[in-house]
C-alpha cells in the first residue's frame, strides 16, 4: 500500500493554493528573521564577516533532507510522489556562475528580495524589477540558447546514483560536511570580530 | 518605525525552521519551494499581453502558457505572495521595518538601485539557465540530493566568491 | 557555542549517523516478495485473466478498473486496450495506487506483464493481475476471434461470447477458419517482443 503522503490527489486547487500560501509565510518570516532581508548581511557572506547566508541554507538543506530520508524510510512518506527537478549538468553549471556573480551585485536572492522590499527596502524592490526583466528578456530571446538549455540533460539524477554509494551515506556525508563548514565558519567569524575589536 | 529594532533569531535555528517548512512542503504538497518560477510566471503573462507575437515564438514561455494555468493561480506565485508579507510582518513586529535603501558605506543610493537591478537582471538569466534559484535549487534541490542542484550550490558560491573581491566598493 | 545549538548538532549527527544502517527510504527499495505465497497465486491461475475476461470488464464498466500498457510509446498510440494507460516498467514503483484499485497489466506478449506484476506485489499491491499473451491474445481473443470449421461444442459456445464482446469493441469475428490457418496465425503474432 502507497504511503499516506504527500496528499497526492486529495487537495484541490484552492486547498493546494492556501497551503503555498501558508508555506511562503512561513519562509518568509524565517529569512527575516534571519536577517537575510538585508543585503549588506547577505553580502557579508562573501567578504568573510558573516556566514549568515551559509548557515540558514545548510542548516534548512540538511533538516529537509533528513526529514524526507526518515519519513521515507519509516512509510509515512512516498519519495517516488515528490517532484525532484530534472539536471542539466552544463546549463546549470553555468545557470550557478551566473546566478553567483548577480547575486553579489545585488546582495539579494529572488526570495530575499522579496521580503526586503516587504521591509521597505527599495534596493529589494529594485532587484525584484531587474528579476523581472532578466527573465523577460532572456524568456524573450530565448532562441539563441535554447540550444544550450537543453545540453546534458540527465532526467532526475541524485547524488547517491552518481557516486555510486547508498541514500543513508550521501546523507551522512552531506550532514558531516556541513557540520565542518559551520565549524570553520564560526572559526572565521571570530576571528573577524577579534580584528575589529569588537 | 517607532518599534525597537530586535535582534536577529540564531542562524541555525532560524536555518532548521526553514528546513521544516520547506520538508511541509513535501510531504503536503509533493514539492518543494521556489521563487524564480514565479517570476517565470508573471514575465510569460506580462509578454503574452504585451506582444503576443514573439511571446508565442518564445520556447520558454510557451511552457508556462501551455498548462493555462494564469499567475494568481500558479503555486510559486501564491508562495512569493506569502514569503513578501511573511517577511514584512516579520520585519514590523521586529521593529526592522524601515525605507531605505540599503546599500555599502561608499556607495550612493542611486548607484546602489542601477546594480540592484543590474544584479537582479544577471540573477535571472542564471534562473532561467539553471531552472531555478537558491529557493528552487539550492534550498529544495539540495535536500532531494539532486545533482544539478548540488552543481548549481558549488557554481554559485564559487562564482560570487571569485567576483567580490572585484565588487568590493559596492560593499566595503 | 551554546548549550541549545549543541543539542541541535547532536541531534543532526545522530540522525545522520543512522542514515547509512536504515534501509531505503524508497518504498521500491524496501520491496519484499514472499516467493512461497507469489508461487501459490502463480499455480492457482489467480495472477492473471484471460483477454476476454478484461473484455467482459471493460464493457461492464468495471468500478476502480486500471489497465496499464507498458509498450513503448509508439506501440501503444498505434493500438492499445481502450480505456488503458501507458506507464513504463521503471515506473511502476512510482504509480499511486489506491487500495481498491484492481491493475491489469498487458505487454507485447506477456513477458514484461508478468515481472510487472511481481514489482506490484512486491510492492504491497494485492489487486493485480495481468494478460499471459499480451497485447496479442487481445488481437486474437478479442479483436479478431475465430470459429474453426470443425469446431466443437465448447469453442462454439467460446466463439459466441468471443463475438459479442468483438463487435462491441470493433473486432472482426470469423467463422470457417480451417484449424491449420488458426494455429499459423496464433504462431505468427507471438514471434515477436516482451
Amino acid at each position: 500500500m502507497s504511503a499516506p503522503l504527500p496528499l497526492v490527489g486529495i487537495l484541490g486547487e484552492r486547498s493546494s493554493l492556501a497551503i503555498a500560501l501558508v508555506i511562503g509565510l512561513a519562509f518568509g518570516t524565517a529569512l527575516e528573521r534571519a536577517g537575510l532581508g538585508s543585503a549588506r548581511k547577505l553580502a557579508g557572506q562573501f567578504y568573510l564577516t558573516d556566514f549568515a547566508v551559509l548557515k540558514v541554507m545548510f542548516s534548512a538543506i540538511i533538516t529537509a533532507m533528513l526529514g524526507l530520508f526518515w519519513l521515507g524510510r519509516l512509510g509515512v512518506l512516498d519519495l517516488a510522489q515528490v517532484y525532484v527537478p530534472e539536471t542539466f549538468l552544463v546549463p546549470q553549471l553555468a545557470g550557478g556562475v551566473i546566478f553567483g556573480a548577480g547575486f553579489v551585485l545585488a546582495g539579494l536572492c529572488p526570495g530575499t528580495s522579496c521580503v526586503a522590499a516587504a521591509s521597505g527596502r527599495i534596493d529589494g524592490a529594485m532587484t525584484m524589477l531587474g528579476m523581472f526583466a532578466g527573465v523577460l528578456a532572456t524568456g524573450a530571446w530565448f532562441g539563441p540558447i535554447a540550444g544550450f538549455a537543453q545540453r546534458t540533460a540527465l532526467g532526475v539524477r541524485r547524488l547517491p546514483d552518481v557516486v555510486h554509494v547508498s541514500y543513508g551515506t550521501t546523507i551522512f556525508a552531506v550532514v558531516a560536511a556541513a557540520l565542518g563548514a559551520f565549524y570553520i565558519a564560526e572559526r572565521i567569524e571570530r576571528r573577524a570580530r577579534h580584528e575589529v575589536g569588537t | 518605525m517607532s518599534r525597537p529594532a530586535q535582534p536577529y533569531a540564531d542562524p541555525y535555528f532560524a536555518g532548521v525552521g526553514l528546513g521544516l517548512v520547506l520538508l511541509g512542503a513535501f510531504v503536503l504538497v509533493g514539492r518543494g519551494l521556489g521563487a524564480s518560477g514565479a517570476f517565470a510566471s508573471a514575465a510569460s503573462e506580462v509578454a503574452t499581453v504585451v506582444a503576443p507575437a514573439q511571446a508565442a515564438k518564445s520556447p520558454y514561455f510557451a511552457r508556462y502558457l501551455a498548462d493555462g494555468v494564469p499567475p494568481w493561480r500558479d503555486w510559486l506565485v501564491v508562495e512569493l505572495l506569502g514569503v513578501a508579507i511573511g517577511g514584512g510582518v516579520s520585519a514590523w513586529l521586529a521593529g526592522r521595518m524601515r525605507r531605505t535603501v540599503e546599500r555599502g558605506p561608499r556607495l550612493s543610493g542611486r548607484t546602489r538601485l542601477a546594480f540592484a537591478f543590474a544584479g537582479g537582471g544577471t540573477m535571472g538569466l542564471g534562473a532561467v539557465l539553471a531552472r531555478g534559484c537558491t529557493s528552487g535549487q539550492a534550498l529544495t534541490g539540495g535536500a532531494l540530493l539532486s545533482l544539478g542542484s548540488w552543481v548549481f550550490i558549488c557554481a554559485a558560491f564559487a562564482a560570487a566568491y571569485a567576483v567580490a573581491p572585484l565588487l568590493r566598493r559596492l560593499w566595503t | 557555542m551554546n548549550a541549545e545549538r549543541r543539542r541541535l548538532a547532536w541531534v543532526a549527527v545522530v540522525l545522520a549517523a543512522l542514515a547509512p544502517l536504515a534501509e531505503s527510504p524508497f518504498a521500491a527499495g524496501r520491496a519484499r516478495v514472499d516467493v512461497a505465497q507469489l508461487a501459490r497465486q502463480v499455480e492457482g491461475e489467480e495472477d492473471h485473466v484471460t483477454a476476454l475476461e478484461l473484455a467482459e470488464w471493460i464493457k461492464a464498466r468495471r468500478p476502480d478498473l486500471r489497465i496499464l500498457d507498458l509498450r513503448p510509446p509508439a506501440q501503444y498510440d498505434s493500438l492499445h486496450i481502450p480505456g488503458a494507460e501507458r506507464v513504463p516498467l521503471d515506473s511502476l514503483a512510482a504509480l499511486h495506487l489506491r487500495g481498491r484499485e484492481t491493475v491489469v497489466l498487458y505487454s507485447e506478449a506477456g513477458a514484461h506483464a508478468a515481472q510487472g506484476w511481481v514489482f506490484l506485489r512486491a510492492l504491497g499491491h494485492s489487486h493485480v493481475v495481468f494478460l499471459r499473451g499480451g497485447i496479442y491474445e487481445w488481437i486474437d481473443q478479442v479483436l479478431n476471434p475465430t470459429l474453426a470449421i470443425d469446431a466443437t461444442p465448447v469453442e462454439r459456445v467460446r466463439y459466441a461470447r468471443a463475438s459479442a464482446l468483438s463487435r462491441y469493441f470493433g473486432g472482426t469475428p470469423v467463422t470457417g477458419v480451417p484449424r491449420v490457418e488458426q494455429a499459423k496465425s496464433v504462431v505468427q503474432l507471438r514471434r515477436r517482443g516482451c
